[in-house]
């Protein structure tokens, strides 16, 4: 048996089913029994006929990250492709259109533009796809029919994938693809002479129980209905619309509402009111949204309102790349705003681990009665992953809010002053009950109150939450030392820690003894379990998908030493190959 | 004045390398494209032979780096087949429908191995060593193999013979009288070159020809026509070389074996040159064409074109290294001077 671990990317013009054929890919891959990871990037515009590329890394072994070059290509348009080739392995596989209903013109065909040491495989793609179909749509199933051929897959199990994904269609389109398919996997078996040494048979496939094939929006949502969300609004944005598109079906069918409001700010302004109101809400944004919500992020934080917000980041500032990962609104999530703002801040790491932090995230808004907000990206928010089916939550995770004992109403303080900050908290109906609830500094009573004591013991309450917060956060994920000084540790954050890890891996098996450091929560930071991580390593490397190295300069107070760091905003997920490279350097 | 050409030279061998470096020398804005069909930067194709015995890596045979074509601003376009020109629109034609528009072709396409028509229900058994590609194929394959079977005899197959008997290799050559192709071995050279194989312990058949080859289990069982059998591990075939000019045919060109151009280079058609042994050059003083073999003369002649193209009016003249030393017998690697002539040698 041997492992597989291959990135296949299918690049095209968007309409001509790109996507669908990567997402295709992917479930198969995944049915077959392979880790998947897989990432589609899109242009910004709705319209319009914009460079696809379906990236899918499939594997024997658990994945990490998306993997930075890929080893095949699938080129369904020249154009698009031409700059696809830089993401090529140097002996990469490329297959092309080698019968396109028009010749190129100078410098447009992929083809003209492959480096020595690529393998190249043309397959007539659109006229097969008229012979199977009558049309050229079907250029994708085609060509994978021919990657089928190529490498040796199973063409029954390829066939049923596709059969599923169109099962809801009507026949004709279900024949036209699994036609399309097949008359691509046959030309190449027939004609293809393989010059490569890549295929299927005889790999190794470890993954046995069921899988759930999910992106972390979708798992998001899904976390959300888990964890008894009952209100949720927002105003579309991308890379977050997704979880609202789904919550408006779902949300309904669990007893909630969703609420389109006019902007980010009614959005948010309704998530504090239905928080204030005792039921669970949320809302999902990216830069842009979390931007305007700040004036009300202020006020959940104040009046010690439970509320969440996803921010799916994107490239910016402002509107940005609305298209391309990025992890720059660090700064934005932990310390946004005004005042003395202490709130919770949560990046998953993975798309498992956004259904974790969502479910957290609505626990803990509840319980400590504060914002919560849940840093996902791009990336996070779209790569699809195979994963086992999360665990639903406990139930002392979905009813969290700490209610006055009786005698506590008879002389309500709404914001008592207690050990850990967390006041009895009455829900609008309650007898005995009442109290305001205000954006103006407060006494226990939430009566104004400007005094600089009373601010003061205010604001340390509120500050306090942080420590009980951290007592219930998840633990960071380090990589054991052994008892042994490590030459690198990798300190990373939100999507990059995957990638992190695998580069860890990786470097260990150069010899490079690295270790890596990455931690779910933010806001509040579990600074000694950093401390104790970077008194264990003798150099320390941040990556972090932005420009000025905001989490690095975050961590650098923390240790109170120098550290190298790794930041690029391409709009390209973090590589491990990347840090890596930084690690031989280093 | 900015030159606004665009010179596109097909073939990545001495020829085209040398005229595209020439080009590039005097003419700094012109754009400069090299399409080869082999996925390979330009390498020393003499070298296989000591590839195949590891003296050289492959690395060693390359010529040119690809980063030296970057710096140099020259697009080169390796794995890309032509598959025909159209010289009224000045467009090349690639075979994954690609076209590229010239202002001045030139065409150093070289040769590749010919196959006899006789042999030709044979040829899936047959192999060559023209190109870097077919010898990467069997490369492991002969270091395993013990007995070889060579078929024909031309200069690459002589250097090849004695290549295997370094190597301890058992081999059998069944002499092809007409491997020179245009060039015919006389008599006498037949002659002296056996007698010096043979020293080399090579086993030499003359005056015989090849009925079959059967291929069974990766061994060959080769018979001849006057009824000997042998069976061994490779059957290589060394019968000479013929211009690689498909895709030319049928554009307008005048074509015989190879291209045929006049002294200067040029074919019948404007903006067309051809150089390397894929061209017939004209002599006038046989009033017939010539085709030159061997590194020497193609680099020159890529220079020469490359002059002509710039506006120049340089005629060709035959090079220094005129003759291979093949077996004690001095055979010239160009005709300019004169079929007769050099049979006599």
């Amino acid at each position: 048996m041997k492992d597989i671990n291959i990135v296949i990317e299918i690049c095209g013009s968007a309409g001509e089913g790109t996507i669908s054929a990567g997402e295709i890919l992917s479930r198969f891959m995944s049915a077959q029994g392979y880790e998947i990871m897989s990432f589609d990037s899109y242009p910004a515009e709705i319209r319009g006929f914009g460079k696809c590329v379906a990236h899918t890394r499939i594997s024997s072994n658990p994945i990490y990250s998306p993997g930075k070059f890929a080893d095949v290509l699938i080129a369904l348009n020249d154009n698009h492709s031409i700059s696809q080739l830089s993401a090529l392995k140097n002996q990469g596989i490329l297959i092309y259109d080698s019968q396109p209903a028009r010749p190129h013109e100078e410098d447009k065909s992929v083809l003209g533009w492959v480096d020595p040491g690529m393998t190249t495989y043309g397959i007539p793609l659109t006229m097969l796809a008229h012979r199977a179909a009558g049309n050229s749509r079907g250029r994708n199933m085609v060509a994978l029919g021919a990657i089928a051929a190529i490498f040796h897959m199973d063409k029954e199990g390829f066939t049923a994938s596709i059969e599923n994904r169109y099962a809801k269609k009507k026949k004709i389109v279900i024949d036209s693809n699994v036609n399309s398919f097949i008359e691509g996997f046959e030309w190449a078996k027939k004609h293809i002479e393989k010059t490569d040494s890549f295929f299927f048979e005889e790999a190794t496939m470890p993954l046995q129980n069921e899988k759930l094939i999910i992106n972390g929006n979708q798992l998001v949502a899904r976390a959300a209905l888990d964890a008894n969300l009952k209100f949720y609004a927002g105003y579309p944005i991308t890379p977050a619309t997704k979880i609202m598109e789904i919550l408006s079906k779902e949300l309904p069918r669990h007893g909630g509402t969703l609420l389109q409001t006019e902007d980010e700010i009614a959005a948010i302004g309704s998530v504090v009111g239905a928080g204030f109101g005792g039921i669970r809400a949320m809302t999902a944004t990216s830069g842009p949204g979390f931007a305007l919500m700040t004036e009300f992020t202020g006020l959940s934080v104040m009046a010690e309102v439970p509320a969440v917000i996803i921010n799916s980041q994107r490239g910016g500032p402002s509107t940005g790349i609305p298209t391309k990962t990025e992890q720059s609104d660090f700064n934005a999530a932990v310390s946004g705003g005004t005042g003395d703002c202490p709130r919770v801040v949560l990046a998953p790491t993975d798309t498992y681990s956004c259904y974790q932090a969502t479910v957290l995230a609505l626990y803990l808004a509840e319980k400590y009665q504060t914002l919560v907000v849940i840093l996902m990206d791009f990336f996070l928010s779209n790569s699809i992953r195979n994963i086992d089916i999360p665990p639903k939550p406990s139930e002392d995770l979905l009813n969290a809010n700490v209610a006055p004992r009786p005698e506590e109403l008879e002389n309500y303080q709404r914001y008592k002053i207690t050990e850990n900050g967390i006041s009895p908290r009455t829900i609008p109906g309650t007898p005995g009950g009442i109290f305001f609830a205000t954006g103006l500094e407060h006494d226990e009573y939430g009566r104004p109150n400007y005094s600089d004591k009373g601010h003061l013991k205010m604001t340390e309450k509120r500050f306090k939450k942080h420590a009980a917060v951290l007592s219930e956060a998840p633990a960071p994920q380090i990589s054991p030392l052994e008892g042994k000084m490590a030459d690198i540790g990798v300190i990373s954050w939100g999507s990059s820690a995957g990638a992190a890890r695998e580069a860890v891996m990786l470097a260990r098996k150069e010899g490079i003894y690295a270790a890596s450091f990455s931690s779910m929560m933010l806001s509040p930071f579990p600074e000694q379990a950093l401390i104790d991580f970077s008194d264990k390593c003798k150099k320390l490397l941040v990556p972090e998908l932005n420009y000025g190295g905001q989490f690095a300069n975050f961590a650098t107070h923390i240790i109170k030493r120098p550290l190298e760091r790794l930041n690029y905003i391409t709009g390209r997920p973090m590589a491990s190959e990347d840090i890596l490279e930084k690690m031989r350097e280093m | 004045m900015p030159s606004y050409d665009h010179y596109v030279i097909l073939g990545n061998g001495p020829a085209g390398n040398n005229a595209a470096s020439f080009l590039r020398k005097n003419d700094k804005d012109a754009r400069i494209t090299i399409i080869s069909d082999e996925n390979i930067p330009f390498y020393y194709k003499p070298g296989l032979t000591r590839y195949i015995t590891g003296d050289l890596s492959a690395s060693d045979l390359i010529v040119e780096s690809l980063p030296n074509y970057q710096e140099r601003n020259i697009r080169l376009r390796l794995g890309q087949i032509v598959d025909q020109i159209d010289p009224e629109k000045k467009i090349v034609f690639l075979r994954h429908k690609e076209k590229i528009h010239y202002t001045k072709l030139v065409i150093a396409t070289g040769s590749r191995a010919r196959v006899l028509p006789a042999m030709r229900s044979y040829a899936g058994c047959l192999k060559h060593i023209t190109t870097y590609n077919e010898v990467l194929e069997f490369k492991d394959q002969i270091q395993a193999a013990n007995d070889f079977f060579i078929f024909g005899g031309d200069l690459v197959g002589f250097k090849f013979i004695k290549m295997l008997g370094s190597m301890g290799k058992k081999v059998t050559l069944l002499l092809y009288p007409n491997a020179f192709w245009p060039f015919t071995l006389t008599h006498e050279m037949q002659e002296t070159i056996v007698r010096n194989l043979e020293q080399e312990g090579a086993d030499i058949i003359a005056k015989d020809n090849i009925q079959t080859i059967i291929e069974k289990e990766n061994t060959y069982r080769v018979k001849t026509v006057k009824g000997m059998e042998k069976k061994v591990d490779m059957v290589f075939s060394f019968t000479g070389l013929i211009p690689s000019v498909e895709f030319a045919k049928g554009c307008g060109l005048d074509i015989d074996h190879g291209i045929l151009v006049n002294e200067t280079m040029q074919t019948n058609l404007p903006d067309i040159y051809a150089c390397g042994s894929c061209a017939q050059i004209y002599n006038p003083d046989i009033n017939s064409y010539t085709t030159s073999i061997g590194w020497p003369n193609a680099v020159v002649q890529g220079q020469v074109t490359a002059m002509n193209l710039l506006g120049d009016h340089k005629v060709i003249e035959s090079v220094g290294r005129k003759y291979f030393d093949l077996e004690g017998v001095k055979i010239k690697t160009t005709w300019w001077e004169g079929i007769e002539e050099s049979s006599s040698i």
